[in-house]
């Protein structure tokens, strides 16, 4: 589904990737891991096309299509789903609005009718239940005064209601208590199916007590350096991003 | 319980520090303004015909100029032609070669201020070149400059020795007929000082100046031009002070500040002249025009101010971002007690793409005075890009002063990032009562309360400047809570 | 003086006018007029608003024997469907009668003796004496369970037109009323219109000011409303500037008793070729007591915005709550903005604070909106309604909200489909 292929990329003329490949099938869901500043923010914008992230060179194949040449919201439209680390907080314009907004941006491009308001609330209020969200939360304004783990959770119910093909959830479990942190992994977790691809950028293994993912790759200075199962995680966790370096330069 | 001081009204009654007279015999011109007097500065001074015609030219772009009247001060008409224009220390024929040499009623004189000149300028490697009334009669540290290429002198001694660079830059930045204040002072400035720091350069110490007003009926009129070429760095501290006198005394300074390429400058003054008495009899008059032109690219130019003194002031330093990047700064503290009135800010004119400013702005008002922030953010169509941060805060002692803001924003390009906060508090009996119950004697917790609200000033300051500027303000508001 | 006005041809023209017995107060506003002249830029309270075209128009409107056009019915019928109010009609200068039921109501109707009015104040005042066709007096004893409508309806279709709107109204005590002053015009030729409206509020009363100006985009229009609260009074304002070439409005409260409060919040929206300018001035005399507000703009093309916003807290007003806030928002080139916020404050136990800015979309919800699938052009839209809906949806007269949203959306989006973007 995601081929990504020595990729290279930099934001105000510093190089953060550098040569960065990795492959990502349907029905996957892969962990990137790795110490602050390896690059991981990086990549997850770069799928989803920051404008501030310049590709040098490699490319990045999304369905057999080059995903470089797609405006961010076409991507969106083709079922990529960026959770932010950080969601950006938008007075005036409320939740609901950008929910029914957005899906219908995305059915509009799958030739498909606009949602139904009311089909649209009922929909919007069982994926809140299920992420134990006060449906209050549809007429406030887009993560205006949410609390680290409500702007999580935001996040969370528009990949729900979006049903993405390729997710990437960038430190989605950080500052997250136990609570937050087991709604939102159930939430990803009912996203899981053949057809859909989940990649977690995340700093600590915790998050894949609950999410278990097939695959786990290692970032370190813009490249990935090692890859396996998921026992790669608990091997990091255990000996510290430092061994993974030190790995690296062996 | 009342929680309000009584003691504290004596505090405000506390006289100026620094009043005393000088007895130094003075020497000048006598009272009014024609062109005679001017040709007889330019003459005393054996100035080159290019500056004589400057001045010239200067005092009729003047006559023909109007007081201004929009500022929130008030004042009787000043009478100027009850002004002498120069006026110099006897020993100024024989110019002392060095501190050694200097009179010794004017190194008693800084004493007196709680400025050992000597100790402080060895203790903190700090070059002085003081000016007392209009002659300049001391300078130090001379060699060291040299040798790293700054040139630092008083301004006549910049005429005689380095007259191409005087005529590049005297009025590139404030021109002649930029205000009335600004062109009376181009057509009889006495002296100040010169500074030019070389390419590449970083100035190898702090250059201070300061000044003082002393003879009576006699306008100062100072004339500081700072240039900093390509790559170079340099730190000016501008300090002053002023005995007690009756009459009012009118100062109109001139600073010009030129910054070329890369290069930075940081200005920092400390002013406490005399502000009058508790009536507001006598005080210093001090309308001074100070601007900076960052002329060359991601260049810098930071003022930071500390206004304690003088009845009335009235000054703006500015900063006009021509450059690409360059950068603007004004941080500022303004008291004023008693009948002090103040009318201060900064312009930040944003020229060249991607400049930016900062502006942070504390007003003290207390007893009868009037504090007024005054400000102008201009954006300019071609400057992409632009960002301006203005905070301007106002605090309030007592039931009689006024505190007020007047910030201006001319926004022409759409990429422009502009924003504006202001905030008026006073310090709440709440507050006092508070220090006071964890054993803080109210005076200071008052001093505390001030400092805490400046603090974001006086960190911009040079170590021992702040030191002093804390100090100060801590006498200036003596007995202001009541 | 490029800016004054012939005296000679004020007198004339006053003299023709309906209610003789208004003539004290017309020479009075003449002798006002020709004593300060129209405004220039010099003035500080006019430094960015240049009143030599409106001046040239009236000059030019005297010179032609001061003609008025019929009034444009059909523009009358358009603002009146769908709202249930008491309505005044005025166009031109003259109530509409025939459009005008709260003409029928108990304390409303125009005032014909002069020395009900104050003196004239200021040049603007004065024009506004000088020329008045039918001042308008309402007093409002018992609250009424409508809101007053008062549409200024104006017209230069024959040739081009000046006008005087005065309304004078005062509620009396514990009673409370709510306004929409509404200003649409019509005509190609040019219109400049000088509406004084004064507002008293007794100890105890409540007013809910809207006001929604959208006069045509060749018609200019400067405006005060000056408003007096009394002790406990509460006056609560929303104004939407969205129409007219130049359009000044001046506000002006007077907190004169104690616990009263006033709230002013406003949006404006000025496409190329506009110049929209909205003073207000907030007097604090006595504390304790609150005024709150909030002005947003919105500007596109070659379209001028000016605010100044000026707090005072005179001697003695302790108690005093003020805050006040200007956003703008450019979003093209050519755009300008003047901002002014003025606080001045001569008593110490007082917050105050106010916050301007000037800027454009933010970037970062602009990327957010377009990872979600909504297009660029859409999230600018999105993310422009969101900065002026804040303000808005604080509108006094809930019924109104819906009104002044979608024409404030509408205007936006006629100015972006101007200039392209």
């Amino acid at each position: 589904m995601l081929d990504i292929k020595d990729l290279h990329a930099a934001i105000g003329g510093n190089e953060i990737l550098r040569g960065l490949s990795l492959a990502v099938g349907a029905g996957e869901v892969h962990a990137i891991m790795g110490p602050n500043g390896s690059g991981k923010s990086t990549l997850a914008q770069v799928i989803a096309g920051h404008e501030d992230y310049e590709v040098t060179s490699g490319s990045v194949q999304y369905e057999g299509r080059d995903l470089l040449e797609l405006a961010p919201e076409e991507r969106a439209r083709e079922g990529i789903f960026l959770g932010f680390q950080y969601p950006v907080e938008i007075p005036g314009v409320n939740n609901a609005y950008l929910l029914k907004a957005a899906v219908n941006a995305k059915r509009q491009h799958e030739g498909k009718d606009e949602i139904d308001a009311f089909e649209f609330l009922k929909l919007a209020r069982e994926k809140m239940a299920a992420l134990g969200m006060d449906p209050k939360f549809l007429n406030r304004g887009v993560n205006e005064g949410f609390s680290g783990g409500e702007k999580k959770r935001n996040e969370i119910l528009q990949m729900a209601m979006l049903e993405p093909k390729l997710a990437v959830l960038d430190e989605t479990d950080s500052g997250l208590d136990i609570d937050a942190l087991k709604a939102v992994a159930e939430g990803v977790n009912a996203l899981r199916s053949p057809e859909r691809a989940i990649v977690l950028v995340t700093h600590y293994q915790r998050l894949l007590d609950y999410i278990e993912p097939d695959r786990v790759h290692v970032l370190s200075e813009g490249r990935i350096v090692r890859s396996g199962d998921k026992s790669l995680a608990l091997e990091l966790e255990e000996k510290g991003y430092e061994w993974v370096r030190e790995a690296a330069n062996a | 319980m009342a929680t309000e001081p009584e003691n504290l009204e004596q505090l405000v009654n506390r006289r100026y520090k620094h009043g005393f007279v000088t007895d130094i015999a003075s020497e000048g011109l006598p009272p009014g303004l024609d062109e005679d007097v001017v040709r007889a500065i330019s003459a005393i001074k054996q100035e080159p015909e290019f500056l004589l015609e400057w001045r010239l030219r200067a005092y009729r772009l003047w006559r023909e100029m109007a007081e201004p009247d929009w500022a929130h001060v008030h004042y009787p008409k000043i009478d100027y032609d009850a002004i002498s224009y120069y006026s110099a220390p006897k020993s100024d024929k024989d110019r002392p070669k060095s501190l050694d040499e200097v009179d010794p009623k004017l190194l008693e004189t800084y004493d007196k201020l709680g400025i050992p000149l000597h100790e402080r300028a060895k203790l903190a490697g700090v070059a002085v070149d003081a000016v007392f009334d209009s002659v300049s009669v001391a300078t130090t540290f001379k060699k060291k400059l040299a040798d790293a290429g700054v040139i630092f002198c008083s301004f006549s001694e910049a005429v005689r020795e380095h007259p191409e660079l005087v005529r590049k830059y005297l009025g590139s930045v404030v021109p002649q007929r930029d205000n009335f204040f600004a062109a009376l002072n181009s057509a009889v400035f006495s002296d100040g000082s010169f500074v030019y720091i070389p390419k590449g350069v970083r100035c190898p110490m702090e250059l201070s100046t300061y000044f003082r007003i002393n003879a009576a009926n006699t306008g100062q009129f100072e004339r500081t031009l700072i240039v900093a070429d390509e790559g170079s760095h340099v730190s000016y501290l501008e300090g002053c002070t002023a005995p007690m006198r009756d009459e009012n005394q009118l100062h109109a300074a001139v600073v010009e500040l030129v910054a070329l390429k890369d290069a930075e400058i940081k200005y920092s003054t400390v002013q406490n002249w005399y502000p009058g008495d508790e009536e507001g009899r006598g005080g210093i008059y001090n309308f001074v025009t100070k601007r900076g032109d960052c002329r060359g690219a991601n260049s810098k130019i930071s003022w930071t101010q500390v206004e304690t003194g003088s009845a009335i002031t009235w000054k703006y330093p500015s900063c006009i971002l021509r450059g690409d990047n360059s950068v603007g700064e004004f941080y500022s503290v303004a008291v004023a007690n008693n009948y002090q009135q103040a009318d201060t800010g900064t312009k930040m004119i944003h020229i060249g793409r991607n400049t930016r400013s900062t502006i942070v702005s504390k007003g003290i008002s207390a007893g009868k005075a009037q504090n007024a922030y005054r400000g102008l953010v201009r954006v300019m169509p071609q400057a992409e890009g632009a960002r301006n941060h203005t905070q301007c805060d106002s605090l309030l002692i007592g039931k009689e002063c006024g505190a007020h803001t007047f910030p201006y924003m001319e926004i022409r390009n759409p990429t422009a990032k502009v924003e504006h906060e202001a905030t008026t508090s006073k310090i709440s009996a709440d507050q006092l009562f508070y220090c006071r119950q964890r054993g803080i004697a109210e005076e200071d917790a008052v001093n505390m309360i001030v400092n805490g609200f400046c603090k974001e000033v006086f960190n911009e300051l040079p170590m021992e400047f702040a030191v002093e500027a804390q100090a100060l303000l801590n006498v200036s508001l003596e007995g202001a809570v009541g | 003086m490029m800016h004054e006005l012939p005296v000679d041809r004020l007198a004339e023209t006053a003299a023709a006018l309906p209610h003789a017995s208004l003539a004290g107060l017309r020479e009075a506003g003449r002798t006002v007029l020709a004593r300060q002249g129209f405004p220039t830029t010099k003035v500080e309270d006019w430094k960015y608003t240049d009143l030599g075209g409106v001046a040239a128009l009236s000059r030019a409107w005297l010179a032609a024997g001061a003609p008025v056009d019929e009034p444009d019915t059909e523009l009358v019928r358009r603002a009146q469907a769908g709202l249930d109010a008491h309505w005044i009609v005025i166009a031109n200068g003259s109530v509409l009668e025939a459009f005008s039921d709260a003409l029928a109501l108990p304390g409303i109707g125009v005032a014909t003796d002069a020395s009900e009015f104050p003196k004239p104040h200021g040049a603007l005042g004065g024009l506004n004496a000088a020329l008045v066709r039918d001042p308008v007096r309402i007093r409002v004893s018992e609250s009424l369970t409508k809101p007053l409508a008062l549409l200024v309806a104006d017209s230069a279709t024959a040739s081009a037109v000046t006008a005087q709107v005065r309304v004078n109204l005062a509620v009396d005590r514990g009673a409370a009323v709510q306004v929409f002053e509404h200003q649409v015009s019509s005509g190609d030729e040019g219109h400049y219109s000088n509406v004084l409206v004064e507002l008293d509020l007794a100890a105890d009363s409540r007013c809910d000011y809207v006001r929604l100006q959208q006069r045509a985009t060749a018609h200019s229009q400067t405006a005060r409303l000056d408003v007096r609260l009394d002790r406990d009074a509460r006056f609560d304002y929303f104004g939407a500037d969205l129409g007219g070439r130049l359009a000044r409005h001046d506000l002006a409260v007077d907190i004169a008793g104690r616990g009263a409060s006033a709230t002013l919040n406003g949006v404006y929206v000025a496409g190329p070729g506009q110049h929209v300018d909205n003073h207000t001035r907030t007097d604090h005399r006595v504390g304790p007591a609150t005024s709150r507000q909030e002005y947003r703009g919105v500007l596109a093309g070659r379209a001028r915005a000016v605010w100044n916003g000026k707090a005072i807290v005179h001697a003695g007003a302790d108690g005093t709550d003020a805050e006040q806030a200007n956003h703008n928002l450019l979003l093209t080139e050519q755009a300008e903005v003047d901002a002014k916020p003025e606080l001045e404050i001569y008593a110490d136990d007082v917050k105050c604070a106010h916050g301007t800015t000037v800027g454009h979309l933010d970037e970062r919800a602009l990327y957010y909106l377009r990872t979600r699938g909504i297009g660029r052009q859409r999230a600018r839209r999105i993310l422009t309604r969101a900065f002026a809906a804040t303000v808005v949806d604080s509108a006094p007269i809930a019924g109104l909200r819906e009104t002044i949203g979608d024409a404030v959306e509408a205007r936006l989006r006629d100015i972006m489909a101007e200039i392209g973007a």
